[in-house]
């Protein structure tokens, strides 16, 4: 039988602790297990060859923290080729076991934490798990297996890493904690989801805990895998009993909690810390005589991210639109200027109102679609935990950023023309994602409901030939304007219901277009989404900040009884404009009291911000001038502030918040004036950053708010940058004030190195540095051109850069 | 996991709103700003920390001019003067987990001043899940006296201390924190620290 049908049949025994058995035989703690290999081969190989004499059917080489994050690559490969060595050896030994041997290549995480909470790019991670995937796959081993993994994010570089590398199958086995998840917060659910999507040949759970406590989490693995289900535990949890460590579970109950699972599914086994071959010995004999019940195929249609999984085809589902640049000028700017915070903003707006899942389009003239796509995924991701469905046409983007999304993501599009599909199948293959067809292809969109469920089918035959499955697949019967055609949104509707019926797919709608070119579209939006609705829709995009539209979907819900004691309807009732309107003006009215102006002064130094806000509006709205209101109130209000904060009056918090409140006031005059008060009013541009290295940015940020307040054009490059970065902004803006932010002492040498290459190929830019482990001398000896102690000092210095150069000096 | 390494699920550590507005650089005797929006971010950051900790017991050594620390060897003179008197130490590490700095960065989109304060929360988080293992340990060794915490960075001590003490308690692995090239620690919100023990003097 060949490995893969063994591993379908099972029970298939794998072996247990490495680490433990070399600590007896007198590894070091803090000594790298892996350095055996090459000076006590004998011993790593008798322990392979007492694990196969035990029952175990794979061992695992002795590779678990071979990687190039922590060795040069010769050193990898010779630790490999020694490992595999011993565990041949060890197969040769055991030759007469009766069971059949194999080898797998052991590969653990890297070390290293990958973006966006860590410093590894996935791209770096990849490539690393491939050179070491490609040394073991050589020396003939049987399988990869990725073991103790506790970020989804590795675990999906170091999967990928394989499936790119060789055709071996690929076990993967993740770590969690006691509270069912992994470090970084995925789900047995979100985890399986994003595996099987890439293509692993069995999945589970190894290490951090006992049989009994990571049962639930394997029954969480059986209930949504797809695929031969692994589990791996400890002999419990480590305990000191008179200076020695033992661990709690002895062979025979390890076993008995683990053969307990075989009836449910599990089917593949072994042991982590803690156990030796008595421990595998006692589980054959528990399980090796059980059956486990045939891997079932779910049939559900599942999207996730790192920890949020969503099924559609249950609950209709909500799909924001917002980040999309069709029509929307400000968003269209803000991907042109790389502003990403802007986005981002989108994108928790959406959440806060409801949305579930996000669509993500940034596809518009002059943006490096491919680049922009990957990184609005990555940072999305950071923020929020919402499942993303990819929106580009372009093929090449769709790729980028199918590998940077943790997850399964929702792929938007595919339709029947022949090159489309072309394009996108190999993607879903090899990626994995529920992907959104469109009924349309060659001839355009037919015009009758059969005519697009005829596309449907073809669509679905096609994307068979790909191995993927047709409840991976949503079909969007096409949402047409009803203004452009009378019957179109019946036949739209028409085509929804029909392929449910024929294809049992699901389906998703843009349900917005309908009423283009109508007045009050949400209107007739609304209505038609119930209509969708009614006829089976899955997943509707939408704008979630329309109350109208959510009143549509959530009044759905609870009128077909998917809504407990009608919860949400009355979450949301609670939140319409109607009900809200009294508070927030009650206070503004009492600020307002002192006069618009005055009361705006005030909001600014105390920090009100919602204050600030409306009583500028209120001052704009009764004649006053907005550049008057900036500098006769907004500032002196500032200076107050800042003065305070320096006389050490006030501190950090309310310097911020008087701030924010100055930011809501400049909101609304600049929406007011349209733009003519930004030329006149601001008073030079500044470059700031974090330097390479560093993440904090807290601070740099409070610099950056207090600089826009006084009116400077603020160019944020973020955390973490590289100098060369930092030179080409400078350079492009000639910018005659720079900002560098360091708050370790093992970040001052990169600032000092900006600093010198600025000097250097920027002389005419002032480099003001600031950060904790910053002082006034250390500042001159990197050569800063001043040293702001806090974000008041910075603004003061920048003032002070900008005079100067107003006199030529 | 390596012998001799104990993990500690710290539980849920409650917020200490004076301790939070401290780490927010706002002293006790400053008035709390009107619409300082510190419970819109204790809602947001509510379940988000998860703190966890390892920690492992080492004899002390002095090696002429050097202490050995079992898994590690320094000359920092104000770690000397810490472990005065001390025979053994423990060595941890714990963390506010991966989810604090997440909700952190999604705070600081939405206002620099949240921002500020989600740090903070997260500060108070971890520190408090320091003081909770400290508590721990205190009742695991009741016949010793325990040192405050002294950790890589502070003093003399250099900061290039965190390479062997991430090795030392498999912190990747056992807590999930790992270092950037420039040593700092993610998730952010982690501590690792030394604290020394003698016996305890008899009143």
């Amino acid at each position: 039988m060949s490995f893969r049908e063994l591993l379908n049949k099972g029970p298939f025994f794998l072996d247990g602790g490495m680490g433990t058995l070399l600590q007896a035989e007198g590894l070091k703690p803090g000594e790298a297990p892996e350095t055996w290999n090459l000076t006590h081969p004998d011993k790593i190989t008798a322990i392979h060859r007492a694990y196969y004499e035990a029952g175990t059917n794979m061992v695992a080489t002795n590779t678990f923290g071979v990687h190039p994050q922590r060795y040069d690559l010769d050193t990898c490969e010779q630790m490999i080729r020694a490992a595999v060595a011993c565990a041949e050896q060890a197969r040769k030994e055991a030759a007469d076991c009766g069971q059949e041997l194999f080898i797998g290549m052991d590969i653990g995480p890297c070390g290293k934490l990958l973006k966006p909470l860590g410093p590894l790019e996935f791209e770096e991670a990849v490539s690393g798990f491939a050179e070491v995937i490609r040394i073991g796959a050589s020396c003939g081993v049987d399988c990869i297996f990725l073991e103790t993994m506790n970020d989804g994010a590795e675990t999906r570089a170091a999967l990928l890493a394989a499936k790119e590398s060789c055709d071996l199958p690929v076990l993967v086995s993740n770590a969690y904690g006691a509270d069912g998840k992994l470090m970084t917060g995925g789900s047995p659910e979100s985890v399986v989801a994003m595996l099987e999507g890439l293509g692993a040949d069995a999945v589970g759970v190894n290490c951090s805990l006992g049989p009994d406590a990571l049962a639930p989490i394997v029954e969480r693995y059986l209930a949504a895998a797809s695929v031969p289900v692994l589990m791996k535990p400890n002999a419990g949890l480590p305990q000191e009993k008179d200076g020695k460590t033992f661990y709690n579970v002895l062979p025979d109950a390890f076993s008995a909690q683990i053969a307990a699972l075989v009836p449910k599914g599990l089917r593949i086994m072994g042991g982590c810390c803690g156990t030796t071959p008595a421990y595998i010995a006692a589980l054959k004999e528990a399980a090796g005589n059980l059956v486990p019940p045939p891997v079932e195929k779910k049939n559900h249609t599942v999207i996730a991210s790192r920890g949020t999984v969503i099924e559609l085809g249950k609950n209709p589902v909500i799909i924001g639109e917002r980040i999309n640049p069709t029509g929307k000028k400000r968003l269209r700017k803000a991907l042109e200027d790389g502003d990403m915070a802007y986005v981002l903003n989108e994108a928790i707006t959406q959440e806060e109102r409801g949305a579930e899942v996000l669509d993500v389009n940034v596809g518009t003239p002059g943006v490096d679609e491919p680049a922009v796509l990957t990184q609005a995924v990555q940072e999305l991701q950071a923020v929020t935990d919402l499942p993303l469905q990819l929106d580009t046409a372009d093929a090449a983007a769709m790729e980028r950023a199918l590998r940077a999304y943790n997850g399964k993501a929702m792929i938007n599009s595919v339709n029947g023309k022949r090159e489309v599909m072309d394009a996108v199948f190999p993607l879903v293959q090899k990626y994995g994602g529920v992907l959104v067809a469109l009924t349309l292809d060659e001839d355009g969109i037919p015009a009758t409901a059969e005519g697009r469920l005829k596309i449907a089918e073809h669509i679905l035959a096609e994307a068979a030939k790909y191995g993927i499955e047709s409840k991976d697949i949503l079909f969007d019967t096409l949402t047409m304007t009803v203004s452009a055609d009378g019957a179109a949104a019946q036949i739209t509707l028409d085509a929804l219901k029909l392929i449910r019926e024929k294809t049992g797919c699901g389906t998703v709608l843009g349900v917005s277009n309908v009423s283009f070119g109508l007045p009050e579209r949400e209107v007739l939006g609304s209505a038609f989404l119930t209509m969708a609705l009614e006829r089976g829709l899955s997943a509707a995009i939408m704008n979630p900040l329309s109350d109208r539209m959510m009143g549509a979907m959530i009044s759905f819900r609870t009128l077909t009884g998917r809504d407990e004691n009608c919860g949400a309807y009355i979450r949301f009732a609670g939140e319409l404009p109607a009900m809200q309107a009294v508070a927030p003006a009650a206070k503004a009215a009492a600020c307002a009291k002192e006069t618009g102006a005055q009361g705006l002064r005030r909001a600014v130094v105390k920090g009100l911000c919602r204050e600030a806000g409306s009583l500028a509006r209120e001052a704009l709205e009764s004649g006053q001038d907005g550049l008057e209101l900036v500098k006769n109130e907004i500032i002196p209000a500032l200076d107050e502030v800042g003065q305070g904060f320096e006389a050490k009056r006030l501190f950090l918090p309310q310097l911020m918040m008087s701030a924010e409140a100055a930011e809501a006031a400049f909101r609304e005059i600049k929406a007011k004036t349209a733009g003519q008060a930004e030329g006149q009013a601001s008073k030079g541009k500044v470059v700031i950053a974090t330097v390479k290295g560093d993440i904090h940015d807290i601070g740099k940020n409070i610099v950056r708010l207090l600089l826009e307040n006084y009116g400077f054009d603020v160019t944020d490059l973020g955390k973490d940058v590289a100098p060369e970065t930092v030179l080409e902004a400078v350079e492009r803006l000639h910018a005659p004030v720079c900002g560098l932010s360091a708050l370790m002492t093992t970040t001052v040498p990169a600032m000092a190195e900006t600093v010198a290459l600025l000097h250097e190929r920027a002389p005419w830019c002032r480099v003001m540095v600031g950060g904790a482990v910053l002082t006034e001398e250390y500042a001159k000896e990197i050569h800063a051109d001043g040293y702001g102690r806090d974000a008041m000092a910075a603004v003061r210095l920048a003032e002070k850069f900008m005079e100067g150069e107003a006199c030529g000096d | 996991m390596q012998e001799g390494l104990y993990l500690e699920e710290l539980g849920e550590i409650p917020f200490d709103e004076k301790e939070i507005l401290r780490y927010a650089m706002l002293p006790s005797f400053a008035p709390k700003p009107e619409d300082l929006p510190l419970q819109e971010c204790l809602k947001a950051a509510k379940g988000a920390a998860q703190c966890r900790a390892v920690w492992r017991h080492y004899p002390l050594v002095r090696d002429g001019d050097m202490l050995d620390l079992g898994f590690a060897k320094t000359d920092s003179r104000d770690l000397k003067q810490h472990l005065e008197g001390c025979g053994e130490i423990l060595l941890f590490a714990c963390t506010a987990g991966a989810e604090t700095d997440r909700r952190i960065a999604r705070a600081k989109l939405l206002s620099p001043a949240k921002g500020l304060l989600m740090h903070a929360i997260g500060a108070q988080q971890v520190e408090g899940g320091c003081d909770r293992l400290c508590e721990r340990l205190a009742r695991q060794f009741p016949d010793r006296q325990l040192t405050d915490r002294f950790s890589p960075g502070y003093g003399d001590l250099t900061l290039e201390m965190q390479r062997d003490v991430m090795a030392a308690l498999d912190c990747g692995r056992t807590v999930g924190i790992t270092l950037t090239d420039s040593l700092l620690m993610t998730p952010s919100k982690s501590v690792t620290a030394i604290i020394g023990m003698k016996a305890r003097e008899k009143a």
